[in-house]
């Protein structure tokens, strides 16, 4: 599948090149006040809640949600539509259970935080190791989705898409750290925003313009989906609704489990406006998700044919529908835009395997979280360049079906019951990844296993059981053996647990950042 | 830390930073990072309504989300707009409808853990 380029190349590179340009540059600003070790990994806890909200937007909002949304509607119609809700609605859950303690808890990392509350090194390497895991499945779709968007709009080949993601993303991370990463996350959730909401208007307002739609693109919209009537209907089949809830289970767990959103909760200066970030963060996605699905509905009424390359839709469908300069120039800007979520969540994800490895190989230093930056690009560059392309929205849900069944039950029981001990933490832990790792790998890996609906469903979408299984094997290993409760655990527990005083001490903060 | 409405006599002497620290009274807030009885259970409650609330706030989202599916399912025959087919009810109550109610719990959530540590603080501040 080759399609010819929609775009004149130099204007594709052009956007391209225009937001790696600020990319680096708004980095580059940045590390003239970056100079602490604290800056590098939590820009010292002094980030404000509109700033961080925005940040984590521009963080969280990947290639998935940029190009996936979409290309899922056009793909499967109505039924796509719980994904974004389910992006979004992650981070109600995170808001709810672990928001505000994981920020008092002090700790720079998940493996830290792990690591504090139970007292046991062996669960901070089995954490870290699932964090730099999971940060790795992440990167991947978004160099795919890299890729994919430069391939069909400039027909370049792939590789140069992921290779430039990965060179800007490791330059601006290595010389920048967390404070500058701030900036640069916040600007491009904007650019995320303006480079879909301008597009779609525009669209909307010339599909109304040139009257009604015809009546042929709707007949074609009938063939679009294949059997269009199989929407409602796999809406009430049991594997339909067991996907359903299964994808909703992973996508609403696995928010809260994400490191790379959860290092930016450490950066709030307090519990309280951990709280307001994450209200501003679910307000911001809320108002971002009606674009991609806008682009899904226009692509389905009016250029059904796109579903064969559905990931491309939000790239091609400017181009497609308006003739001429202005719609060149349209998807130049989607174009922009899709860059800038690539390189936002790839750098936010880099960033924070970047502070784990380097906690956990090189004390800690500056120069440690440099090294570690580059070499934590490497494999999934490799993997990507690799790997076939795969659905982008679905192979992302998998990541979050992951975290779902190993960080996020570590993260509740570890804030919420006492009584969680470091065996039981591990056993979960490990329960969840190798049922959740191998249900999937077994349901891409069996031949003959697509005919078999329900146990497709079962594998292809683990989480619905996997998450409870995680749960249920830290619960009942720790209660097994029933010690007392070290009195660490409850000192922990006040910490996270107990509300600030009104002005927090200057002088605290400081000790306790520098610590 | 208001000043201790019964101060201890301090002796003024020489090299104070040998001698033991005077006793005072225990405040509540001290008592708290002392880990006393009292801090604990004042603590305990605390952490155990924000969870309630937590789990009230989450289970009702869930449920407004189960609800908005079943309609979805039911309404995905009825067209929305006159000559497009394609876009049913289910559209709009799956594309639209989820994200205010989403804001809504997130709102409220954050204002009613604030009051639970508000209150939290009103127990432990150190009376007069």
């Amino acid at each position: 599948m080759t399609p010819a380029p929609s775009l004149p190349p130099a204007l594709a590179i052009g956007a391209v090149a225009a937001v790696a340009l600020t990319t680096v540059l708004v980095g580059v600003l940045g590390l003239r006040i970056s100079r602490t070790t604290s800056d590098f990994y939590v820009a010292s806890r002094t980030v404000r809640p509109w700033w961080n909200a925005s940040a984590i937007g521009g963080e969280y909002l990947s290639a998935a949600s940029f190009l996936g949304v979409a290309g899922l509607i056009m793909v499967n119609g109505a039924q796509a539509l719980w994904y974004p809700i389910g992006y979004t609605a992650g981070f109600l859950m995170l808001l709810l259970f672990v928001a505000t303690p994981l920020r008092r808890s002090g700790a720079y990392t998940v493996p830290d935080f792990a690591a504090a509350r139970l007292g046991s090194n062996a669960v901070r390497r089995a954490t870290s190791v699932l964090v730099v895991l999971i940060a790795w499945f992440y990167i991947v779709p978004q160099l795919q989705g890299a890729a994919l968007a430069l391939h069909t709009t400039t027909g370049l080949p792939g590789w140069v898409g992921s290779v430039a993601v990965v060179a800007v993303v490791v330059a601006s991370v290595m010389f920048g750290g967390m404070r500058s990463i701030t900036f640069v996350q916040a600007f491009q959730f904007w650019l995320k925003l303006a480079a879909l909401a301008l597009p779609a208007l525009f669209l909307v307002l010339w599909l109304a313009g040139r009257g009604a739609p015809s009546g042929e693109p709707i007949d074609a919209l009938g063939a679009a989906s294949g059997n269009a009537p199989a929407i409602p209907a796999s809406l009430v089949a049991p594997d339909g609704v067991y996907r359903t809830v299964s994808v909703m289970v992973a996508l609403l767990f696995g928010t809260l489990g994400l490191p790379h959103v959860l290092v930016r909760f450490y950066t709030n200066p307090d519990g309280p406006s951990a709280r307001r970030t994450t209200v501003i963060v679910l307000s911001l996605l809320s108002v971002f998700y009606l674009f991609p699905t806008a682009f899904g509905i226009l692509g389905r009424t009016a250029a059904p044919d796109l579903a064969g390359q559905a990931d491309a839709t939000v790239v091609l469908l400017p181009a497609r529908l308006i003739d001429g300069p202005l719609g060149a120039a349209l998807s130049a800007l989607v174009l922009a835009g899709a860059m800038a979520a690539f390189l936002s969540t790839t750098s936010g994800l880099l960033v924070s395997i970047a502070g784990v490895m380097s906690q956990e190989l090189f004390g800690g230093s500056v120069h440690g979280f440099r090294v570690a930056a580059a070499a934590s690009a490497a494999v999934p560059l490799g993997a990507a360049l690799l790997a076939g392309p795969q659905a982008l929205a679905g192979s992302v849900g998998l990541v979050f079906a992951f975290t779902a069944s190993t960080i996020c039950p570590l993260l509740i029981l570890s804030i919420w019951w006492r009584r969680l001990t470091a065996a039981g933490a591990i056993a979960g832990l490990a329960a969840g990844a190798l049922a959740c790792g191998s249900a999937v790998l077994f349901s891409a890996i069996v031949p003959g296993i697509a005919n078999m609906a329900v146990l497709q469903a079962l594998l292809g979408q683990p989480a619905a059981w996997s998450v409870p299984l995680a749960f249920a094997v830290m619960v009942g290993v720790s209660a097994v053996r029933r010690r007392p409760v070290p009195t660490a655990v409850d000192r922990f527990l006040v910490r996270i647990h107990r509300p600030e005083a009104y002005e927090p001490d200057p002088a605290r903060e400081a000790t306790r950042s520098s610590r | 830390m208001t000043p201790d409405p019964h101060p201890q006599r301090v002796r003024v002497t020489a090299p104070r930073s040998n001698a033991a620290p005077a006793p005072v009274a225990p405040s509540l807030a001290r008592e708290l990072t002392e880990q006393s009885e009292i801090g604990e259970v004042l603590l305990r409650s605390l952490i155990r309504s924000q969870l309630r609330l937590a789990l009230v706030v989450g289970g009702a989202f869930l449920t407004c989300l189960c609800g908005l599916g079943v309609l979805a399912a039911l309404g995905a025959s009825f067209p929305l707009l006159p000559g497009l087919p394609g876009l049913s009810l289910a559209w709009l109550l799956l594309a639209v409808l989820p994200y205010p109610a989403a804001i809504a719990c997130a709102a409220f959530y954050a204002r009613a853990s604030a009051r639970n540590e508000e209150h939290f603080r009103e127990l432990v501040r150190d009376k007069p």
